[in-house]
C-alpha cells in the first residue's frame, strides 16, 4: 500500500508539489533563523578568540550589572606595574575597548546606525590582535586607524581626516591604517584605533583601562600565571586567561542574541502553523475527490487501515521531501534574514555559514510531524468511505450532530484560549510563563475560530460580495456563490489569512497606541523647550553638550539626567536609576503619589525618589529603605522619600542624585538634556544656534523641539513594526498560496460547470473575474476574522498596562487600507488559478468526468 | 443570410485525430446542411463521428480541413473571443448531463446565457418559456431540488431564452428514464413547431430520433443515410443495417 501511496503521489506531482511548498516555506524559516543565529555566534567566538589569540591573561573589572550601552567599569592603570613585576610576565599593557561614534571629513557617520563602535588602543607586539592591512599603526596624537570593512562602506582614504568622538567633544584625526580581525565579518560593527594616551583622554578614561593583557614568557602556563597574578589584585577585578575571557564573552553575546533567534524562530513557526492549514485543506479537498478511488479501493478487499496508511505515507513523503527542501531552502532564508536585519540596522557580523546538527533533525522533525498532523483528520474521514462510492460518488458529510459538537467544541475552546490569555496577561509567575499562557491562548483561540468559521462564512461571503455583486453582478453573483458552496474549504483557506492578518492587525494597533501614548506623556509631562539626545535615541551624550548649551544665548537652563542600571540587593530584580539635576522639574512635570518637588529639590545622599511601579512591585513606599547593587560592585543604601507616576518613563524607576551616581554606580555622561529658553526668545532660534553648536562639537548628539521629539519616538517604532511585517509578510504569503491551491482544486472540481458556462457564451474574461472575485471573498473573510482577532487580542494585551499609560488607539485608516490590501492580495493569489480556469478547452471540460 | 434558409451549412468537413499511423478519422469528409425551423436528429453507432461532427457544427472543436458557416458566419476561422460572442447570441445548447449551476435557482439558470451577455431578460418570454417547461412552482428551487427530467427541462428552457439561430442537443436523453424523456422531446418539438427554432440533436435513442424531422445516420466518420425518420421501430430497423 505504501507503494500505491507513492504512485498515486507522483500522478499527482502538481499537487504534492503545492502542498510540500507550505512545508518549505514553514521548514526554510526554521533552519534559516537557526543557521543565522548560529552563524552570528560562531562569528563572534571567531572575533573573540581571535582578538586574543596572543594574550595569555586577561585583566577586567568584574561587571554584576550590565549597562544598555555595553559599557563595562574600568580598572586602575597603577596595576599595571603589579601585573609586570609578576614572573612569567613576558609582556603587559593597558588597553581602551569603549564605544564611540565615527564620522568622516563631512560629518557623515560612519557605519549602519544601530551597531556598536569602538574606540580602542593600539597594543605592543603579539598582544595587538588587529592586523594592519594597508598603512601603519597610529604613533602620534593626530592618527588613527581604522577597520577596513567601515573604510570601504564610506569610501575612506588613507591620509583623510576622520573624527571620533568618546565622552568630551569630537576630535579630529587622520587615517593612517586600515585594519582587519580574523575572517569573520563585522558586520556594522566598527573599530577605530589610536595610542593609548589618546584613547584614555578621548574616553575620560586617563589613569583607567579597559582591560591589561598579559603575555607569559615561554613554559609558564596561562594558567599558572594567572593564579600568580590574581593573587596580587585587588577585589573588583576579573583575572582570567585568554581563553576563558574569550569564552566569557561569547557567552555573553549568546545570552544577549538568543533573543534574536527566539524572535525569528517565532515567525518560522507562526509560518508553519499557516502552512498546516494549507495542508489539511488540500488533503482534506484531494481525499473528497478521490471517494471513488477509495471505494474501488475497499471493494478490491483493502481494508481502512490500508486506506488510512495509503493517504497517511502519502503525507509523511510530502513532510519528508518538505523539510529536505527547506532545509536546503535554509541557507537562502538566512542569507534573506541577514539582509532584512542588515535594512533595519542590525548588522551583526557572519562568517560562513553554519549548519548544526540540530539544525537538520528540528527540521526534519517540524517538516513531518507537521504534516502527518494536519493530514490526520482528512485520513479518517477517507476511511469513512464505503465501498458502494466506487460506483456513485459518495461525499462523506459531517451530520448535525457532529456539526454542532464542532461548534460546541469551538466555542469551548474560543473561551478556554480567551481564559490562558486573561491568566497570562493578569496572572502572577515570570514573564517567561505568563508569555507563554498569552500565546497559548492566542494559539488555541485562533484554531477555535478557525473550527467555528464554516459557520461565519455564509454571512461574511454575503458581506464581503456585496460590492462585487453590485459591481458585476453575474460574476460577483457566482462567485459569492461558490464561495459560500463548501463553507468548510473556505473557512479553513481563510482561516490561514486570518491568521497573518491577526498578527499584522495586532501589530498595526498596539503600534498605534504605543505612538499615541508617547505622544501623550511627551504633551502632557514635558513643559516645552528643547531636548538634547544621542541621535540614535537610547545611547548617553558625550560630558560638556549641557556646559556648552548653558551658553548659548536664550537658554535660560538646562537639566539634565544621567542613568545607570543597576539591581536590588536580595531580590536580584532590575532597577533603573537616573539622576536628574535638581532643576528638572522645571522642563518635566512629575505626578507625584507620595511626596511632592519639594523631594526632588532636596534629595539628598542616600535618598531615593521611586517610580509607582517599581515602588509596587518591590514592596516599598516612602520612609522604607532598600540596596542596590551597582555595575561597580557597590552595594549603596537609599532611604524612599518620595514616588511618582511611573508612566513618565523617561525617569527611570529610581531616582537619585548626580554626585551620588558618578560616586556610586561611576557613570557621568548624560541620556537627556532638557533646555528651558528664555521667556523672550524665539525657540526655533534657539534651536538653530544649540545645534549648529551642540551638533558640530558632539556630532553624535542632536537638538530637537518636542514636536520632533514625538517624531523620533515614533520613527522607533515605526522601525519595529515594519520589522515585523516584514516577518509577517512569509505568513501570509503560504496563507496566498493556500487561497490559490484551494482555488485550483475546486477548479478542478468544477471543470464541467466551467465548460458549461463558457460553451453557452461566458467569455474567458468573465470566468477570469469570476475565480478572482472568489479569492477576493475568501481573502477578505479571512481579513475581517484576522482584523477582529488582532483588535480583541491587543485590547487584551492593552489593558494591564494602562497604568503605565499607555493606551489604545485604534488606526481606522490603518485597518481599512489593510482589508483593501487583503483583497488586492486575493486578487494576486487567483491568478493563476483564473487563469488556468479560462483557458480551459470548453470541449473537454464538457465530457469530463 | 444563406439561401435556402439554411443556417448551418458543413462543407467538406474532415477531422482526423492523431499522427501518422495512429492516426484515426474520426469524418472523413462530410457536405451537408441544416434547414431553419427544422428539427434534425443525427445517429450512428459508437465511433460513428456524431459527436465530433455536432461539436464541429457548433464550434465546439475545430475540423482538420473544410468548413463550416453557421447562420451566415464562417465559423472555422474563428478565435476564442469571437466564438463566445457566436455561442452567446445564435447557439443554445442542451447537454445530456444537464449542467445547471448547482449555486443559482431554477430561473436564474434559465436567464443565465442573458445574464452573462449581461442583457436584461424579456420577462413575458421568460414567464412562457417557465409556462412551457411547466415550472412555474418551482421558479427559486435550486437544482438539487427537482428531479432529472425537470433540469433537464430547465436547461432547455436555457437553451431557448436568448432565442439562438439553432439549438444543439448532446444526447439530452442519453440520463433519463423514458417518460422524462418524453417531456423533453416534446419540448424540443414545440420549440421547432411553436417557437420557430431549429434544432440539431444528436441521439443514440430511437424514440428520440423519431421526433426529429430529419434523421442523418453517419458511420466510420461518413455520411450514409438522409431522411425522415418515421417511426421509432423503422429507427431501429435502420440502425440495425448500419450496424
Amino acid at each position: 500500500m505504501t507503494s500505491l501511496a507513492l504512485k498515486s503521489l507522483w500522478a499527482r506531482k502538481v499537487r504534492a508539489m503545492t502542498t510540500a511548498f507550505a512545508v518549505v516555506i514553514g521548514v526554510a524559516f526554521i533552519a534559516g533563523s537557526y543557521i543565522l543565529s548560529d552563524t552570528i555566534f560562531a562569528a563572534f567566538d571567531e572575533i573573540f578568540s581571535e582578538s586574543l589569540s596572543g594574550t595569555s591573561v586577561v585583566i577586567t573589572a568584574k561587571n554584576p550589572v550590565e549597562q544598555d550601552n555595553g559599557e563595562v567599569p574600568t580598572i586602575s592603570a597603577s596595576l599595571l606595574q603589579q601585573v609586570q613585576k609578576t614572573p612569567g610576565v613576558k609582556l603587559a599593557a593597558g588597553a581602551i575597548f569603549t564605544p564611540g561614534g565615527f564620522f568622516d571629513s563631512k560629518g557623515e557617520k560612519i557605519g549602519s546606525k544601530f551597531a556598536p563602535k569602538f574606540i580602542s588602543s593600539t597594543l605592543p607586539g603579539k598582544l595587538e590582535a588587529l592586523k594592519y592591512i594597508e598603512g601603519h599603526r597610529p604613533r602620534g596624537p593626530t592618527e588613527a586607524s581604522i577597520d577596513k570593512a567601515a573604510a570601504e562602506a564610506s569610501h575612506l582614504e588613507l591620509g583623510e581626516d576622520i573624527e571620533l568622538i568618546g565622552q568630551g567633544s569630537a576630535k579630529k584625526f587622520q587615517l593612517v591604517g586600515f585594519t582587519q580581525l580574523g575572517s569573520a565579518s563585522f558586520g556594522g560593527t566598527s573599530i577605530a584605533q589610536v595610542t593609548l594616551p589618546v584613547a584614555q583622554a578621548l574616553t575620560h578614561k586617563v589613569g583607567r583601562f579597559d582591560q591589561i593583557s598579559v603575555a607569559a614568557v615561554d613554559g609558564v602556563s596561562p594558567a599558572l600565571l594567572k593564579r600568580r597574578i590574581a593573587a596580587e589584585m585587588p577585589s573588583g577585578v576579573r583575572v582570567e586567561t585568554g581563553t576563558e575571557s574569550a569564552d566569557r564573552a561569547s557567552e555573553e553575546i549568546r545570552d544577549n542574541l538568543s533573543f534574536l533567534q527566539t524572535f525569528l524562530l517565532v515567525f518560522g513557526f507562526i509560518a508553519v502553523f499557516v502552512g498546516s492549514f494549507l495542508i489539511f485543506n488540500t488533503f482534506s479537498i484531494t481525499v473528497a475527490q478521490r471517494v471513488t478511488e477509495f471505494g474501488m479501493l475497499r471493494t478490491l478487499g483493502a481494508s481502512r487501515r490500508q486506506i488510512l496508511s495509503t493517504v497517511l505515507s502519502e503525507a509523511v513523503a510530502i513532510g519528508l521531501f518538505g523539510a529536505l527542501v527547506g532545509i536546503a531552502g535554509g541557507f537562502l532564508i538566512a542569507l534573506l534574514l541577514n539582509a532584512l536585519l542588515e535594512a533595519f540596522g542590525v548588522d551583526l557580523p557572519t562568517t560562513s555559514l553554519v549548519m548544526e546538527s540540530r539544525t537538520i533533525v528540528v527540521s526534519l522533525l517540524v517538516g513531518v510531524v507537521v504534516t502527518f498532523v494536519s493530514s490526520l483528520i482528512p485520513a479518517l474521514r477517507s476511511t469513512r468511505v464505503p465501498p458502494i462510492a466506487a460506483l456513485n460518488a459518495f461525499v462523506p458529510t459531517p451530520s448535525r450532530r457532529r456539526r454542532l459538537i464542532y461548534a460546541g467544541f469551538s466555542i469551548l475552546l474560543g473561551v478556554a484560549g480567551l481564559a490562558m490569555a486573561v491568566a497570562g496577561l493578569v496572572g502572577g509567575g515570570g514573564a517567561g510563563t505568563r508569555a507563554g499562557l498569552i500565546g497559548a491562548g492566542a494559539l488555541v483561540s485562533v484554531i477555535a475560530v478557525s473550527l467555528f468559521s464554516p459557520r461565519l462564512v455564509p454571512p461574511l461571503a454575503t458581506v464581503a460580495g456585496w460590492p462585487l455583486e453590485r459591481l458585476r453582478r453575474l460574476t460577483g453573483r457566482l462567485a459569492r456563490e461558490n464561495a459560500q458552496r463548501n463553507p468548510s474549504r473556505t473557512a479553513v483557506t481563510a482561516a490561514a489569512l486570518m491568521i497573518g492578518l491577526a498578527l499584522v492587525t495586532f501589530v498595526t494597533v498596539f503600534a498605534a497606541g504605543l505612538k499615541s501614548s508617547v505622544a501623550t506623556v511627551v504633551d502632557e509631562n514635558f513643559a516645552g523647550g528643547l531636548v538634547i539626545q544621542n541621535s540614535d535615541g537610547f545611547s548617553p551624550i558625550p560630558n560638556g553638550t549641557a556646559t556648552a548649551a548653558r551658553k548659548v544665548p536664550g537658554v535660560e537652563s538646562v537639566a539634565t539626567i544621567r542613568s545607570a542600571q543597576a539591581k536590588v540587593v536580595g531580590s536580584g530584580a532590575g532597577a533603573r536609576v537616573t539622576a536628574p539635576t535638581p532643576n528638572i522639574g522645571e522642563s518635566l512635570n512629575i505626578e507625584w503619589k507620595q511626596g511632592g518637588p519639594e523631594a526632588l529639590r532636596g534629595l539628598g545622599d542616600g535618598q531615593a525618589i521611586l517610580s509607582d511601579s517599581f515602588a509596587s512591585s518591590n514592596g516599598l513606599e516612602a520612609g522604607d529603605s532598600f540596596r542596590l547593587l551597582t555595575q561597580t560592585s557597590k552595594r549603596p543604601s537609599f532611604e524612599v522619600t518620595g514616588v511618582f507616576d511611573s508612566k513618565l518613563n523617561v525617569l527611570g524607576s529610581v531616582l537619585i542624585t548626580q554626585p551620588v551616581l558618578a560616586r556610586d554606580f561611576s557613570q557621568t555622561q548624560d541620556t537627556i538634556d532638557f533646555v528651558t529658553t528664555e521667556s523672550g526668545a524665539d525657540a526655533a532660534t534657539v534651536q538653530a544656534i544649540l545645534t549648529k553648536g551642540v551638533e558640530v562639537a558632539f556630532p553624535t548628539a542632536e537638538v530637537l523641539n518636542q514636536e520632533e521629539l514625538k517624531e523620533s519616538r515614533e520613527e522607533q517604532v515605526n522601525t519595529l513594526v515594519n520589522l515585523f511585517y516584514a516577518l509577517l509578510a512569509l505568513a501570509i504569503v503560504i496563507s496566498l498560496f493556500g487561497i490559490a491551491n484551494t482555488l485550483a482544486l475546486s477548479i478542478h472540481e468544477r471543470t464541467r460547470e466551467l465548460g458549461m458556462l463558457r460553451a453557452i457564451g461566458m467569455s474567458r474574461r468573465q470566468v477570469r473575474t469570476m475565480i478572482r472575485y472568489e479569492a477576493v471573498i475568501t481573502a477578505l473573510i479571512g481579513a475581517i476574522l484576522g482584523m477582529i482577532l488582532g483588535v480583541v487580542f491587543a485590547a487584551l494585551i492593552a489593558q494591564p498596562l494602562k497604568d503605565e499609560g499607555f493606551t489604545l488607539s485604534y488606526p481606522i485608516v490603518s485597518l481599512v487600507a489593510l482589508l483593501v490590501l487583503a483583497g488586492l492580495a486575493g486578487v494576486l493569489a487567483a491568478i493563476l488559478p483564473a487563469r488556468r480556469a479560462s483557458r480551459l478547452d470548453v470541449l473537454e471540460s464538457l465530457q469530463y468526468e | 443570410m444563406s439561401l435556402n434558409g439554411q443556417v448551418v451549412v458543413a462543407t467538406d468537413v474532415t477531422r482526423r485525430y492523431g499522427v501518422g499511423d495512429a492516426a484515426v478519422n474520426a469524418l472523413a469528409g462530410i457536405s451537408t446542411a441544416f434547414e431553419r425551423d427544422r428539427f434534425t436528429a443525427i445517429m450512428g453507432p459508437s465511433g460513428s463521428g456524431k459527436s465530433t461532427l455536432m461539436h464541429i457544427l457548433a464550434g465546439l472543436d475545430k475540423p482538420t480541413s473544410g468548413t463550416v458557416e453557421l447562420d451566415g458566419v464562417e465559423i472555422t476561422a474563428l478565435d476564442d473571443g469571437e466564438l463566445t460572442k457566436l455561442r452567446r447570441d445564435k447557439l443554445g445548447f442542451v447537454f445530456q448531463f444537464f449542467n445547471l449551476l448547482p449555486v443559482l435557482t431554477a430561473e436564474e439558470n434559465l436567464v443565465l446565457p442573458l445574464s452573462i451577455a449581461g442583457r436584461k431578460p424579456d420577462q413575458a418570454w421568460v414567464d412562457q418559456l417557465v409556462r412551457t417547461v411547466n415550472l412555474e412552482d418551482r421558479r427559486t428551487h435550486r437544482p438539487s431540488e427537482l428531479s432529472g427530467g425537470q433540469q433537464q427541462r430547465v436547461a432547455v428552457a436555457r437553451a431557448l431564452v436568448s432565442k439562438p439561430a439553432v439549438v444543439f442537443a448532446d444526447e439530452p436523453t442519453g440520463n433519463l428514464d423514458s417518460k422524462s424523456s418524453a417531456g423533453v422531446l416534446d419540448l424540443l418539438r414545440q420549440a421547432v413547431d411553436e417557437f420557430g427554432q431549429t434544432v440539431i440533436m444528436v441521439t443514440h435513442d430511437p424514440a428520440a430520433a423519431a421526433h426529429a424531422d430529419r434523421l442523418i445516420t453517419l458511420r466510420d466518420g461518413e455520411l450514409v443515410h438522409d431522411a425522415s425518420p418515421g417511426s421509432a421501430d423503422e429507427v431501429i430497423e435502420l440502425m440495425k443495417q448500419i450496424d
